[in-house]
């Protein structure tokens, strides 16, 4: 009898370990768990590797005079050589100003307009709401691009005039053409979509019986916004800040053109003679990444989840800003929004068409014979007319290579990290105090808050050996791709997937309905706006990525190496034309999206 | 917890494969490498011949350097046919020599083909790509058309990733032969040359007046293209530096008042740095040209500058041939600028040459077939007239140069409406007292890499105010 009652644990053990493989989720986290580490540890290991090592014809050969091996000389010299200050700490210091400006700007740009159209009665919302996303969808340094050609002048930058010096010889200061300000300006514009799609979702959702009650208790109104609203927005603009932070310290082509030494400016300048001290720089940002994600760790340690804040009231009220104040506002917003969305456009189509790059001088003289049609239409490159050896946009083979390899590129990216982002999301959310998921939550997120230019670096390094050599392959973008931009549907998907009762799919197990049924005619219609977002924000991050692919491939290869080429060499009706293609392209596939499935960028915030 | 637990095996893996790293692969020995990385040359690559015989690409050179441009193509025929030629390098017109070297081989072979794919990768990277590539056994790249003498000799020629290969033809057409001559294999030499706005009062009659007081050029900074920077470090080379103090003796009084301070204090810099007899005068003028000039991104946004109206007094050192491109309008015209070295009595330096060579990798996976394309494009005038057809571009074969000369009358490109885009040539161009290019040496770049090359890092960039 003893014998029988005694268990056994190895048939217990076998049990467990099946009960656990039954469920999805635990296989998931398992086999997520296992890849991303890799995909994540991999390159930052192969970075800090190259920090040690010695390149033929580099400084650090100099210093050891040695060919091979490993060295802490790079360390040495970038920490403590006559060089320091200019190689590691002013950039340094230029980083952290930039993103700190840049997340400010964009929060307090986004955040004011998420107010103004979830809280007010402002008009125009509609249109608003679908034009300000479009700095976002443009590639960043594009807008960098207009800067200058809005406000260069003779006198100040030392080039010719810019539109309003020659129009109107309005001539801006230094400080407005080149440096901080305009870097930070134009990526905080950039990024101001992401904090009114952040905020504006809490915004949209968020319990007004609170505020309420505070105006009843007769609370002076800024009382109100400092004590009441802004604490409940806090998540969202903790969020931004996550999000913009990182990707603000990465870029490299703002700061390039807008003459601003940064870590990643620094690091292309110097990779060519100081290569071992330059993949020291990367891992400084991705220090600063890692630091980041430990701080958003901190301060969100009370709250078990933070998506409670967007749980919906139907006591939503809105502000009145009255009956001249709703259309003055609007139409404020609409001048701006014009300014920072269809002005670039205008100026991109205006540019395929002028004589020379740059050359608005028809405005001046009203001879609009001076405009062409060459930048389109020219079908060889044979005959030096003015185009640089190139041929016109319709019949330049490397642009229209490059179109449909960034297409091909962006879908993949699209299709893999959104539905590995998702898996992830819904395996976190069922298991989401377990220490486990929450390490693949974060080693999941942990790639999007490393600047862009260090992970390229990091993939770099990391594919280029003698036994695995992808440096301009597809596979290898799509790798660096799905890595850096699974964080975009992971964290779209966990939001929603926590806002779904575990009762559903308790209901359908009993059915005995298989996972994969429970997931296609459940979990996944419920929440699809929130998971095709989770496919929609890598595909369009992907169509317009430099910093990120600037690393792996040559230019030619995709669109915005391509774009960026033309732009660095001065041919701005080619990439004037890009840029449009790319605007277009993101706009038809959002559009067809939204058509299909009811989904889009701003879905539920704007005006809706 | 969690956050331990990621810093915990992020630190761990870290540490365990960077201790790996170092156990794994013991540092070579000084007495080994140095010697080798510090002397060894382009000229010692026949010495090395036993050794990189494993490759067979030394072997199939040396045979090759003795062939005729068609026994040539007959051995890419046989090699190439119905296979992928992979080619990298700095210049995008690789990709048009490409579809008449093919062309070339059916007029000896109708049913041969060859697919191509020709990269152009961005910024240095050409540099890692290369490195990379040759890590595997066999390389993906058969050739490449590369620039930066000082980064090729140190990087790829002394680490031996790269070979050169001299033509038959392209050794008579110059009066040597392969044996006998020393260096890299020039495709062409470009030029970047001092221009100004001469819409204004300015006057650049010296190539100090671009350094001197208020004068702020244009140019694309040591930083983004690495032959600017080859370009200071060989102005301290005695035979540049001399010209420089031939310049600068010439100068008026209140001028060279204004210089004279620089160049005492280089005088101790330019004894530590070992320099000739005319040194400081090449620092002081590097020095000063660093302090002031603008940075840009590129050549293309410096000409579209100087050419327009609005950019009066403005200067810049930029590629010669941009100026093929420029669309005359109501602001805009090559007339707006003036070349310094065209102008009477301008004295001086009148900017700097650079070369675009050719080498064969060292696992080249189609080496007859890179052989027959680098003779292709160095010896025929169908060759090279993908860079030919364009002013400020000078073929390394003297015989080439002729027939291209011929066939696009480059000197007389601009004819008298547009002068500035009159070239006048390589020989004009190169010549002492007339154009004055200070011509790229690669040996002496990487020589001096890391003691005046460091010295110019540290230098105060310009900001405009």
């Amino acid at each position: 009898m003893q014998a029988m009652n005694k268990p056994d644990k190895s048939a217990i053990f076998k049990n467990k370990v099946k009960t656990w493989f039954s469920q999805p989720q635990n296989i998931i986290l398992l086999l997520f768990g296992i890849v991303l580490t890799f995909s994540t540890v991999a390159p930052i290991v192969a970075i800090v590797k190259d920090t040690f090592q010695i390149h033929p014809g580099t400084i650090d050969q100099h210093l050891t005079k040695r060919t091979s091996g490993y060295t802490i000389v790079n360390y040495t010299d970038l920490f403590t050589s006559r060089l320091a200050k200019t190689n590691l700490w002013t950039p340094l210091v230029n980083t952290l100003f930039l993103s700190v400006f840049t997340c400010i700007i964009s929060i307090l740009f986004g955040g004011l307009f998420a107010f103004l159209v979830t809280r007010t009665d402002m008009k125009f919302k509609k249109y608003l709401s679908s034009i300000f996303i479009f700095p976002y969808i443009m590639p960043q340094w594009t807008l960098a691009v207009v800067w200058q050609h809005m406000f260069y002048s003779n006198k100040i930058t030392g080039t010719s005039d810019g539109l309003l010096a020659s129009l109107f010889g309005i001539r801006m200061p230094y400080w407005w053409c080149q440096g901080l300000f305009p870097s930070a300006m134009v990526l905080g514009l950039h990024y101001a979509p992401f904090a009114y799609i952040l905020i504006g979702g809490i915004f949209k959702n968020m319990d007004a019986n609170l505020e309420e009650a505070a105006t009843i208790l007769d609370t002076p109104k800024a009382k109100i916004m400092f004590k009441v609203t802004l604490p409940m927005i806090k998540p969202a603009i903790l969020s931004t800040i996550l999000l913009v932070f990182g990707s603000a310290m990465g870029s490299y082509p703002v700061p390039h053109y807008l003459n601003f030494t940064t870590l990643s400016t620094k690091y292309i300048s110097m990779n060519s003679k100081y290569t071992g001290e330059a993949s020291i720089l990367a891992i400084i940002m991705m220090i600063f990444g890692v630091v980041i994600l430990g701080m958003n760790q901190l301060s969100l340690k009370s709250r078990k989840n933070y998506t409670t804040v967007t749980g919906k009231s139907g006591q939503l009220t809105k502000l009145r800003i009255g009956k001249i104040g709703k259309y003055l506002v609007g139409i404020i917003f609409i001048l701006v929004t014009f300014f920072t969305s269809i002005w670039p456009i205008l100026l991109f189509a205006l540019e395929t068409f002028l004589p020379n790059p740059g050359d608005y001088s028809f405005l001046y003289t009203g001879n609009f014979a001076h405009l062409t049609t060459k930048w389109w239409v020219t079908n060889e490159n044979i005959t030096e007319n003015g185009m640089y050896g190139q041929s016109g946009i319709l019949y330049n083979n490397t642009i229209w290579h490059a179109f449909f390899g960034t297409l091909f590129l962006a879908v993949l990216c699209a299709l893999i990290a959104g539905t590995i982002g998702t898996l992830i999301g819904y395996a976190v959310s069922k298991k989401r105090r377990n220490k486990w998921a929450n390490y693949v939550n974060n080693v999941a997120f942990l790639p999007y808050l490393m600047p862009s230019i260090a992970v390229g670096a990091a993939f770099f390094i990391l594919f280029s050996n003698e036994k695995i050599n992808l440096f301009n392959t597809y596979t290898l973008l799509i790798i660096a791709g799905v890595v850096k931009y699974i964080p975009f549907a992971s964290r779209s998907s966990l939001n929603s997937m926590l806002q779904i009762s575990g009762e559903l799919e308790e209901a359908a197990i009993i059915q005995n309905t298989s996972w994969i049924k429970r997931m296609t005619k459940i979990i996944i219609p419920i929440q699809k706006s929130s998971i095709i977002s989770g496919y929609l924000l890598p595909f369009m991050t992907c169509l317009r990525e430099l910093s990120l692919f600037l690393l792996l491939c040559t230019q030619g290869f995709i669109l915005s190496t391509t774009l960026d080429y033309f732009d660095e060499m001065g041919l701005y009706a080619f990439s004037s034309a890009i840029n449009l293609i790319l605007i277009i392209t993101i706009l038809v596939f959002n559009t067809l999206v939204n058509k299909l499935t009811g989904a889009s960028l701003d879905d539920g915030i704007g005006g809706k | 917890m969690k956050k331990k637990l990621l810093a915990t095996l992020l630190t761990c893996a870290l540490a365990v494969t960077t201790l790996a790293g170092c156990g794994e692969k013991p540092a070579a020995s000084a007495s080994n490498a140095t010697p080798k990385a510090e002397t060894k040359t382009s000229t010692e690559k026949k010495e090395e011949a036993p050794k990189e015989e494993l490759t067979g690409i030394d072997l199939i050179i040396s045979q090759a350097e003795a062939m005729t441009m068609e026994e040539l193509a007959k051995k890419a025929i046989e090699e190439s046919n119905g296979k992928t030629f992979y080619g990298v390098g700095n210049s995008s017109r690789g990709k048009s020599a490409l579809p008449k070297f093919i062309d070339y081989l059916k007029t000896i072979d109708a049913n041969y083909n060859m697919e191509f794919e020709w990269q152009q990768p961005k910024n240095n990277k050409i540099f890692e790509q290369l490195t990379s590539d040759s890590l595997k056994s066999t390389g993906t790249f058969a050739m490449t058309l590369i620039q930066d003498g000082n980064q090729i000799q140190s990087k790829m020629v002394d680490t031996g990733i790269l070979k050169t290969f001299v033509p038959k033809e392209w050794a008579e057409a110059n009066g040597t032969t392969a044996d006998a001559y020393e260096g890299f294999l020039p495709l062409q030499t470009l030029n970047k040359v001092f221009m100004f706005n001469c819409t204004g009062s300015a006057k650049f009659t010296n190539c100090w007046d671009f350094i001197y007081e208020g004068s702020h050029p244009l140019f694309m900074g040591v930083d983004s293209e690495i032959v600017g920077k080859n370009f200071l470090m060989m102005l301290t080379e005695d035979k540049y530096a001399g010209w420089l103090k031939d310049a600068y003796d010439k100068l008026d009084a209140t001028k060279k008042a204004y210089f004279e301070p620089t160049i005492q204090a280089m005088q101790s810099d330019a004894k530590d740095l070992g320099l000739g007899a005319n040194g400081a005068y090449a620092l002081a003028w590097i020095k000063l040209w660093v302090n002031s000039y603008n940075e840009q991104t590129d050549d293309g946004p410096i000409c579209n500058t100087l050419v327009d109206a609005s950019a009066t007094d403005q200067s810049g050192l930029l590629v010669y041939s941009k100026l093929r491109s420029v669309e005359e309008s109501a602001s805009v015209s090559v007339n707006n600028i003036k070349v310094a070295a065209y102008e009477d009595g301008y004295t001086g330096i009148g900017g700097y040459g650079y070369c675009h060579y050719l080498f064969l990798t060292k696992n080249s996976p189609l080496p007859w077939t890179a052989c027959a394309f680098i003779a292709y494009m160095t010896c025929t005038e169908d060759g090279f007239e993908a860079w030919g057809k364009d002013m400020g571009g000078y073929s390394s074969n003297p015989n080439v140069a002729k027939e291209i000369e011929a066939k696009f009358q480059h000197s007389q490109g601009g004819g008298d409406q547009f002068p500035a885009k009159n070239d006048r040539g390589y020989d004009w161009w190169t010549g002492e007292g007339k154009g004055e290019l200070v011509l790229e040496d690669p040996k002496y770049c990487s020589e001096v890499s890391f003691t005046v090359g460091s010295w110019i890092d540290v230098l105060d960039h310009y900001k405009p105010e």
